[in-house]
């Protein structure tokens, strides 16, 4: 009875060792990598002691996704990272397969979203051409003439379509009319990646100054890299100070 | 003479047994006395020390407060306890707990229930030990893997003491292993579409856990232990089944990519049930049980696999056809099953059955009460009914009961 309880606890000992020799293992034979921060959803930034980390990496544009390939949610990932003069690494390209060299990392993709982006080039009264990305854009075709309602910066408040008998005014901002000469709608999509490194336990109280950090962009992590590309964080660089 | 602890249900039980003697002729009052007498001792000593129950309780009770207050330090105690520190802590409190318990209730044997709650402790603060650990080290990768050690980790500890209490907790562990686990599997979609094929997969999960909890009984050796297995497993099997009974068969309740969580399940069903219902000395009534749980997992798969959700365009309203089909039928087999248990628990003299049953029968009273989707039948209706079947069950066990008693040449209770 003795020997076996006494067996069981030292067993028990051993799963508590092994996850740390584990960890030890992995953060000794890994490649570090360091990946910058980005704000996150500030509802959820930070939760009791620790901090969400929402990175650079985590969503992933149409350059990095390049082709049409689409990734289910919750599907096995690789993103293949690359350094910037920084030291900081960004992503470059992504797949389904483990690539055969150079650093990655392994995640799970997420949800999918689709932007669209217009972009209306109009020839005004003046023969000048001038480019115009409303929000939405209907009812007028190329070749039409328009009237545009421009507000700061360039954006588009209101526009109408100008006709013989019907020549509308805009009500605020710069007026501009023309003919739209061209229409073009360009479609890019946008990956979330979830990569198992996005939270981070911290003491109680530093973690409103790490957020604030991680607002600024100032926050670095430091991810240690196992083979097969599954990450773990080993260090917090605040203004590429490391935090202990 | 002398007496052991466990003589003093035994003089309880002498007590209540005598009046029935006394009544029947058998002994005299003074008799009666007389044979009281001679266990005196035990009544007052039971009277001085206290109910045995209610110090397992408080043992038990201190055993959890103390795990949560070890945890809770070393958790907020972050800037001024260095790491080594930390793991020193979770180490040191793990052993003591589990030395100390050792020595009191095998070495010494003199505080047995003290010594279970401190190995019980033990087996707490070795959990927290893992999440600690993985908190401290930032190893967040894959957590379900956290609950697995932890169940797997004290499941030898369970069956080399016989204590339910940790086979109770490694359950639980491994019940929360197996839903964090699935929804790593389990693809995001609308409608509660991911939290839809959890309620089969606890299901089947329930129903195996039983299963095997009867595997256990089967056993001469391990029947101390088939309680934890069988009370988690209806508990975990028949709260599914009750979520089926209500207004959700609308979208997918399974989902293709758990197939591997499926087939294991199953695996271990037909393994355990191959056990707990091989010829020998059955239990009583065991057939309608087999039959019971294998449909049970069978409706679970069925659903699991082939029903695709009655909701075809999101919010449309929908009524009669395959809808209301599914909840009748539901709630059909929600009721046979919950009265079949209550039965199966008198003529087996199983308490846990009759006590999960009726609790779960309330609940559904309560829920078809309050039912205002459901307007199969009306309520009225379907509370006449069902209480009309009940009462034709009650005369006709009663007369069954009168058969039997009389077979044995026993007398009713007047």
């Amino acid at each position: 009875m003795k020997r076996k309880f006494i067996i069981i606890v030292l067993f028990q000992v051993m799963i508590l060792v092994g996850i740390i020799a584990y960890r030890q293992y992995w953060v000794a034979t890994g490649a570090r990598v360091l990946l910058s921060t980005e704000s996150a959803d500030p509802r959820d930034i930070f939760r009791g002691d620790y901090v969400t980390l929402n990175y650079e990496i985590s969503s992933l544009n149409h350059t990095v996704l390049g082709t049409e390939e689409k990734f289910r949610p919750k599907e096995h990932i690789y993103v293949v990272l690359e350094k910037d003069p920084d030291n900081i690494y960004k992503a470059v390209s992504v797949s389904r397969t483990r690539p055969a060299a150079g650093k990655f990392i392994q995640g799970r993709a997420g949800d999918e979203l689709e932007l669209s982006k217009l972009e209306v080039l109009l020839q005004d009264d003046a023969g000048k051409r001038q480019s115009f990305s409303p929000r939405w854009f209907s009812g007028v075709d190329k070749g039409d003439r328009a009237i545009f309602c421009i507000g700061e910066k360039n954006t588009v408040l209101q526009f109408y379509k100008e006709e013989i008998l019907n020549k509308p005014k805009c009500n605020t901002g710069k007026s501009i009319s023309g003919v739209v000469v061209d229409i073009r709608e360009t479609k890019t999509r946008q990956l979330r990646v979830d990569y198992g490194i996005e939270s981070y336990f911290v003491e109680e109280g530093k973690g409103k100054a790490i957020e604030a950090a991680r607002n600024a962009k100032s926050l670095n992590v430091e991810v240690s890299l196992r083979k097969d590309g599954k990450g773990i964080i080993t260090g917090l660089f605040l203004d590429n100070k490391l935090l202990r | 003479m002398s007496f052991h602890e466990n003589d003093i249900p035994f003089e309880k039980r002498l007590k209540e047994e005598m009046d029935l003697w006394l009544e029947e002729g058998i002994i005299s009052r003074e008799q009666k006395e007389r044979l009281l007498a001679r266990y005196e001792v035990l009544e007052e000593a039971d009277e001085t020390a206290g109910p045995g129950r209610l110090i397992t309780t408080i043992s038990m009770l201190g055993a959890v407060l103390v795990g949560a207050g070890i945890v809770l330090f070393i958790a907020s105690n972050w800037a001024e306890v260095p790491r080594w520190g930390k793991l020193l802590m979770i180490f040191s409190s793990m052993l003591t707990c589990y030395g100390l318990g050792f020595y009191f209730g095998y070495e010494k044997k003199n505080y047995p229930t003290v010594g279970g709650a401190l190995i019980f402790l033990g087996s707490i603060i070795f959990g927290a030990g893992i999440f600690l650990i993985a908190q401290i080290y930032h190893i967040f990768v894959h957590y379900p893997h956290l609950p697995l050690l932890w169940g797997l980790g004290i499941l030898p500890l369970a069956y080399l003491f016989r204590f339910n209490n940790v086979m109770a907790l490694a359950i639980v562990d491994l019940l929360v292993w197996v839903g964090t686990e699935a929804s790593f599997w389990i693809p995001e979609s609308a409608y509660f579409g991911n939290i839809m094929p959890y309620i089969t997969l606890f299901l089947m999960t329930g129903i195996t856990l039983w299963t095997i909890g009867l595997m256990h009984r089967r056993f001469v050796s391990l029947r101390d232990l088939s309680g934890p297995y069988i009370v988690i497993g209806m508990l975990t099997a028949y709260s599914m089944a009750y979520v089926l009974t209500f207004d959700i068969f609308r979208a997918k309740l399974g989902a293709a990519e758990l197939a591997p969580f499926y087939i294991g399940i199953v695996g271990l069903f037909i393994i355990s049930g191959a056990y707990a219902f091989r010829p020998g000395k059955q239990e009583k009534a065991w057939v309608p049980e087999a039959v019971a749980l294998t449909v049970l997992l069978l409706i679970a798969l069925l659903l699991a696999f082939f029903f695709a959700g009655t909701s075809g365009n999101g919010h449309a309203q929908i009524t009669g056809g395959m809808f209301n089909l599914m909840t009748f039928t539901a709630n059909i087999v929600f009721a046979v099953i919950i009265i079949g248990t209550i039965i199966l628990g008198y003529i087996r003299r199983y308490p846990p059955y009759i006590n999960i049953g009726l609790l779960f029968f309330v609940l559904d009273v309560f829920a078809r009460y309050f039912d205002f989707f459901w307007k199969l039948l009306p309520r009225s209706l379907f509370f006449i009914i069902g209480g009309l079947m009940l009462l034709i069950g009650g005369v006709i066990l009663e007369n069954k009961r009168k058969k039997v008693l009389a077979s044995f040449h026993i007398l009713e209770n007047e």
